[in-house]
């Protein structure tokens, strides 16, 4: 796989994102979605982690461990609120940004694994910064199965309130707040219609 | 309520979490907070636009409160009475549609309901909810943004609630001094302070507990209500109602944890009548225990009766501009959790502590009675599977299992909407 040339911040083809060949992968369904009584009637947590629900969880999630590659295809087509461009084609979401903690080989089934994401914005004073980074929070929460825990940052330095944004968008209680306000929710839903 | 007795030292007993049951039904969403009633075997738990009540005898759904509010309930507070009735039994929710609601049950809707004390209700069967039991009696509008927290001072008289509006509301309950009535009477609420000195989203409200009733001694020293409020601007400000009725903010702690997300009351009195202690846990990892640094001059000042006059009622008007209270760290719980800590419950019966948080781990901690260092005494991995788990509560048993015993157990609520009941096993060796 290639990586994206970072000094470059103007819009690449869809050829010069970054991929694999691809293989089909079939959206998962994590809380807070409709599909919640699916998920929980295969999950039923009633008596903690067991070696047999282990097994199923390999069974519903396959054998083969999400990478940084996985991330990326689920947020780099989100669309941007502003320009008629992807996150993936104007660099807002680059490969080498996304990390996963534990790392794919290492990985235990029912084991938290952290994603972070580190979001370089367009223009340092870009308003949209918070809409971008609630977008690519919300389209892995509802894509990631629950033992994925989302750290979703502005880059360092890319944006002049970068903690600010970083903060808000970590914050779960403002998330599901802001998750239950119609105007924002037209709005991430209108950038998520380009996610397949 | 007896005092509990003297617990062994704590190398010589054992500590085990062990799964005692699960709520019925699953809530299939989100589940924010279960909240138990301060006597009755009730437990409300808030999820969605709804809060479900559970009984604590059978594990499964007593009722429901729906309809009242046009976005997600966050948190509740039963409103304290020393009433044993269920005529005065009131549920007050804090919703992100910026208002809190008065919720009053209806005893009349369901006459053989489990309302009753716990020895007379395990026979009885539960039915299925009828909605109308729980009436949507009063909205407290006022703040501009969803309301996160909210708090009962011990009396019930006052109700706190927070907001993201940065501002902390106190209501004022006009008509809570006859309990005996039949509850047909209009609810008056009354707004006695705003209070807008955080600097961000107040995340968390907690009044200090009341001591036990019929102890006037301590009701005399601790009488006055102190309020602790927890905020996204990384801040913990201590209030205190000063003797013209003015709420005043008497403490602005650096608690150096991020967004404090909870702050716990000490529920039990302390040897030589100090004030009780407070934890808050937070964003960034640590859970700190904050006390009161009380000069000894202090201890004989003459203020207050049990539940009126401020403690600062002999001090000269002169000098309470000067009267700042001196909160200090004096410990902290060990690190165990890699991520955000959402809850720290600390039992006033035992004096044990409880942790749940964004990585799914329930811990309990021990102070040591000597060195006054807290250790892990039990863990459990996962404890809603891969969830985050959002709330810990202890709670009194009073299931079949308990055998009429004064025993406690710890209930967790988690992300995958399921409210789970833990059994804490103290063993002796």
């Amino acid at each position: 796989m290639r990586e994206v040339d970072n000094a470059n911040p103007s819009i690449l083809n869809v050829s010069q994102l970054p991929s694999r060949s691809r293989k089909v992968t079939t959206p998962r369904q994590g809380p807070d979605t409709k599909c919640d009584d699916i998920v929980y009637s295969k999950r039923p947590w009633l008596c903690g982690s067991s070696s047999l629900e282990d097994e199923a969880l390999e069974e519903e999630y396959g054998e083969d461990p999400l990478d940084a590659q996985d991330i990326y295809d689920l947020i780099s087509p989100i669309s941007d609120p502003e320009h008629p461009h992807t996150l993936g084609q104007l660099s807002v979401v680059q490969l080498p940004d996304i990390h996963l903690t534990p790392p794919p080989a290492g990985r235990r089934g029912d084991s938290l694994v952290t994603v972070t994401v580190d979001l370089t914005p367009t223009v340092t004073h870009c308003t949209q910064a918070t809409v971008i980074a609630l977008a690519v929070r919300y389209r892995l929460e509802q894509t990631l199965p629950p033992n994925y825990r989302l750290d979703v940052r502005i880059k360092d330095g890319s944006h002049s309130n970068d903690d600010q944004v970083t903060r808000q968008v970590g914050d779960k209680e403002r998330v599901a707040a802001a998750l239950e306000n119609d105007t924002l929710r037209g709005t991430l839903d209108k950038m998520l219609e380009t996610c397949v | 309520m007896s005092p509990p007795p003297p617990p062994p030292p704590p190398s010589s007993r054992s500590i085990d979490l062990l799964p005692l049951a699960t709520f019925t039904p699953d809530l299939y969403t989100r589940a924010w907070q279960s909240t138990p009633h301060p006597f009755l075997p009730l437990l409300a738990t808030t999820h969605d636009k709804t809060v479900t009540v559970f009984s604590l005898a059978t594990f499964s759904k007593h009722s429901s409160l729906t309809g009242g509010h046009s976005r997600s309930i966050r948190s509740c507070a039963w409103q304290p009475s020393s009433s044993q009735s269920s005529q005065s039994l009131r549920l007050v929710t804090a919703s992100f549609d910026s208002t809190a609601g008065i919720w009053t049950y209806n005893p009349s809707a369901s006459l053989e309901k489990p309302i009753t004390s716990p020895s007379q209700n395990n026979e009885e069967e539960e039915e299925e909810e009828e909605e109308e039991e729980w009436e949507f009696s009063l909205v407290l509008e006022g703040h501009e943004n969803e309301v996160k927290s909210l708090s009962f001072s011990p009396s019930g008289q006052y109700l706190a609630t927070c907001s993201r509006d940065k501002s902390i509301w106190i209501w004022e309950h006009l008509s809570s001094g006859g309990d005996g009535d039949q509850g047909e009477e209009e609810e008056d609420w009354e707004t006695i302070a705003v209070l807008s000195e955080h600097d961000g989203d107040v995340k968390t409200v907690s009044f200090a507990p009341g001591f036990k009733r019929g102890k006037k001694h301590d009701g005399r020293r601790y009488g006055s209500d102190c309020l602790v409020s927890g905020s996204y601007d990384d801040t913990v400000r201590v209030w205190r109602e000063d003797q013209d009725g003015e709420w005043v903010c008497v403490a602005v702690l650096e608690a150096g944890i991020g967004t404090v997300w909870r702050v716990e009351w000490e529920g039990r009195e302390r040897e030589g009548g100090r004030y009780q202690r407070f934890m808050t846990a937070g964003a960034e990892g640590g859970v700190k225990v904050w006390e009161l640094r009380e000069e000894d001059e202090d201890q004989d000042e003459e203020g207050g009766e049990e539940g009126g006059v401020s403690r600062w009622g002999a001090v000269p008007n002169r000098m309470r501009q000067s009267l700042r209270e001196d909160w200090e760290v004096t410990g902290e719980l060990p690190k165990v959790h890699t991520r955000e800590i959402y809850s720290v419950a600390w039992s006033g019966e035992s004096g044990l502590v409880a942790t749940t948080g964004s990585d799914g781990l329930l811990v309990v901690y021990e102070e040591d009675e000597e060195t006054k260092e807290w250790r892990v005494r039990a863990k459990v991995e996962g404890a809603h599977g891969p969830y985050e788990v959002n709330h810990v509560t202890w709670c009194r048993r009073f299931d079949k299992g308990a055998e009429g015993r004064q025993e406690e157990m710890l209930v967790t609520t988690g992300d995958d909407g399921v409210v789970r009941a833990w059994e804490v096993r103290i063993g002796e060796n």
